[in-house]
């Protein structure tokens, strides 16, 4: 049974985890997630009917990827998750969470909005005393045609 | 000095195969001409046969030429490929991308095909068509379509078309040691760019845009031997890149390769680009095969795949999969950066940006900075098209002072 506090708490979590991509500050992420963090970016092909991984790294992979970020030629739109809690199943000390996900662009130049992206987060999370985090995060995607793309994970 | 616009709209001072008018990029009647002349009568890859395994499977395909296509494998194991049109009143017969269709039937008023082609049914007919027309009179258009090449499914929207050996010629020889194993597509998804199909074969044919990939690339001009690979020309306007090995070790991020290709040295990298729009590109671990298909003079769909081998276990998969979402992936660290490089060239080239030219000077005997991998294109281009490239419409550019390298 999910308890209000554990689910506010949860709650808390999630859109945290939004707040610190959307900033860019991958060091408040990385505080969000165990040390055994996984973060995996998946979506179904009906094309070639199969399941697709499109980004799959564990916590030193993912600390690997927001390192060399600044090093690459990227698009410098930034982007902000919306996300809404769907469902939170607790069960003893850990907890799976079910969220919707729309991501959306907005142009440097001029300042228009786009949806980007809509899919859905499928956390596994830890509930420790007082604290909760993220121990795996699977971004399943709904939208694959992604224009020129981005090289931040969602 | 900065230039006026006299100087801007003088041709560059090269050779006239060393640059392109940017109008080809941007004229919607070039456009056009591009479809019927380059496409049409070309082989395309429509799909790889992993994506028809079973008798029935179907894989839908928008071709270049703008004719929605099926390919579907018949109950014989033979891969034909359709228009996707009903012959009754021109509806689209089959929506999902892909499935398994024993019979292929149009919504609309039921007409029923199979997967050679023929008409199975007609609802109704004898009542409506009495002894007037049948079955027989309803079959689908066929296209040709062959399986070959590292079991890719081409297509030929023209009747006459020299057969795809012939297309080829031995623009693939350079790979075929690594395609004698059955592969599959473990990856598949498409970039919508607003830009000219070209740009993006462009990319795929210059490597001097090692820079925009600084961060990736530099381990790999830091090497010996990375400067002499070499760019060779085949007839039809394909061209090859030869190997070198990439010390992926290197790069932070990339280490722990543990699976390779049967054949391939560890860190090997070979590229095809294909006349007018696909390249085979094989790195390390992974072929990757793109497909352009334009559908406007500023407009494409770009179709990426990602194979491994048929017999792949789960933890070689796993590793392929790994390797290719590293470089080629959505999120990947070079495939955004292409693509933002050809969309910058949309943004550039569109009509009335003042655009001009675009120069294609390098020469560098032929090795990876040498930029004749594009002039080979746009040599063919010139010649099916029936107009030059340094001067579509015919305005009078200057005579051609030397031969490109």
């Amino acid at each position: 049974m999910t308890t209000l506090e554990q689910r506010r708490t949860i709650e808390e979590l999630i859109y945290r985890s939004c707040l610190a991509l959307d900033a860019r500050d991958y060091k408040a992420f990385l505080g969000l997630c165990e040390d055994d963090f996984r973060y995996t970016i998946s979506a179904y092909s009906p094309e070639i009917r199969r399941d697709m991984v499109w980004l799959d790294h564990d916590r030193k992979g993912m600390e690997t990827l927001f390192t060399n970020l600044p090093r690459h030629n990227s698009d410098h739109s930034p982007i902000t998750r919306h996300a809404t809690v769907y469902t939170v199943e607790v069960d003893g000390n850990a907890a799976n969470v079910v969220s919707a996900l729309q991501v959306f662009r907005t142009a440097l130049d001029g300042g228009a909005t786009e949806l980007f992206a809509v899919g859905r987060f499928h956390d596994a999370v830890r509930l420790n005393g007082a604290g909760v985090k993220l121990a795996h995060r699977t971004v399943r995607l709904d939208t694959r045609l992604l224009g020129y793309g981005y090289h931040v994970p969602f | 000095m900065a230039k006026s616009a006299a100087e801007w709209n003088t041709p560059p001072k090269f050779p006239v195969t060393h640059f392109v008018d940017s109008r080809v990029y941007t004229d919607p009647a070039i456009f056009e001409d591009e479809k019927e002349k380059l496409f049409r009568p070309s082989w395309i890859i429509a799909c790889h046969e992993s994506e028809l395994a079973a008798p029935y499977d179907y894989r839908l395909f928008h071709h270049p030429s703008g004719v929605p296509l099926i390919a579907v494998r018949g109950d014989d194991d033979k891969v034909r490929a359709f228009y996707n049109i009903c012959p009754h009143r021109g509806n689209t017969i089959l929506y999902d991308p892909s499935g398994n269709a024993k019979r292929m039937t149009c919504i609309f008023h039921q007409w029923s095909f199979d997967a050679r082609g023929n008409c199975v049914d007609i609802s109704r007919a004898e009542q409506g068509y009495q002894q007037r027309f049948c079955k027989e009179d309803a079959s689908l258009r066929e296209v040709k379509c062959e399986t070959g090449y590292g079991g890719f499914v081409w297509v030929n929207l023209a009747d006459d078309s020299p057969s795809l050996a012939e297309f080829i010629g031995g623009a693939l020889d350079i790979l075929q040691p690594y395609m004698q194993q059955p592969m599959e597509v473990f990856h598949y998804h498409k970039a919508h760019v607003r830009t000219n199909y070209k740009l993006w074969h462009d990319t795929n044919s210059e490597f001097y845009h090692d820079f925009l990939h600084y961060f990736n690339r530099i381990t790999g001009m830091m090497q010996p031997g990375y400067f002499d690979r070499r760019y060779t020309g085949f007839p039809n306007g394909h061209a090859t890149v030869g190997s070198m090995q990439i010390q992926y070790d290197k790069y932070e991020g990339s280490k722990d390769r543990a699976v390779g290709w049967p054949g391939l040295a560890t860190g090997g990298w070979y590229m095809v680009d294909l006349f007018p729009g696909m390249t085979y590109n094989l790195r390390t671990s992974v072929l990757r095969i793109d497909t352009a298909v334009p559908l406007g003079p500023n407009e494409v769909l770009i179709e990426f795949r990602g194979l491994g081998l048929k017999s792949d276990s789960e933890e070689e998969r796993r590793q392929r999969v790994f390797d290719h979402n590293m470089i080629w992936g959505p999120f990947g660290r070079n495939l955004h950066e292409d693509l933002l490089g050809v969309h910058g060239q949309g943004r550039a080239m569109r009509e009335g940006t003042g655009s001009r030219w675009v120069i294609q000077g390098r020469e560098e005997n032929a090795t990876i900075h040498d930029e004749c991998g594009m002039r080979h294109f746009y040599a063919e281009w010139s010649r099916r098209m029936g107009r030059a490239a340094y001067d579509p419409y015919g305005e009078g550019r200057p005579e051609p002072v030397r031969v490109a390298a």
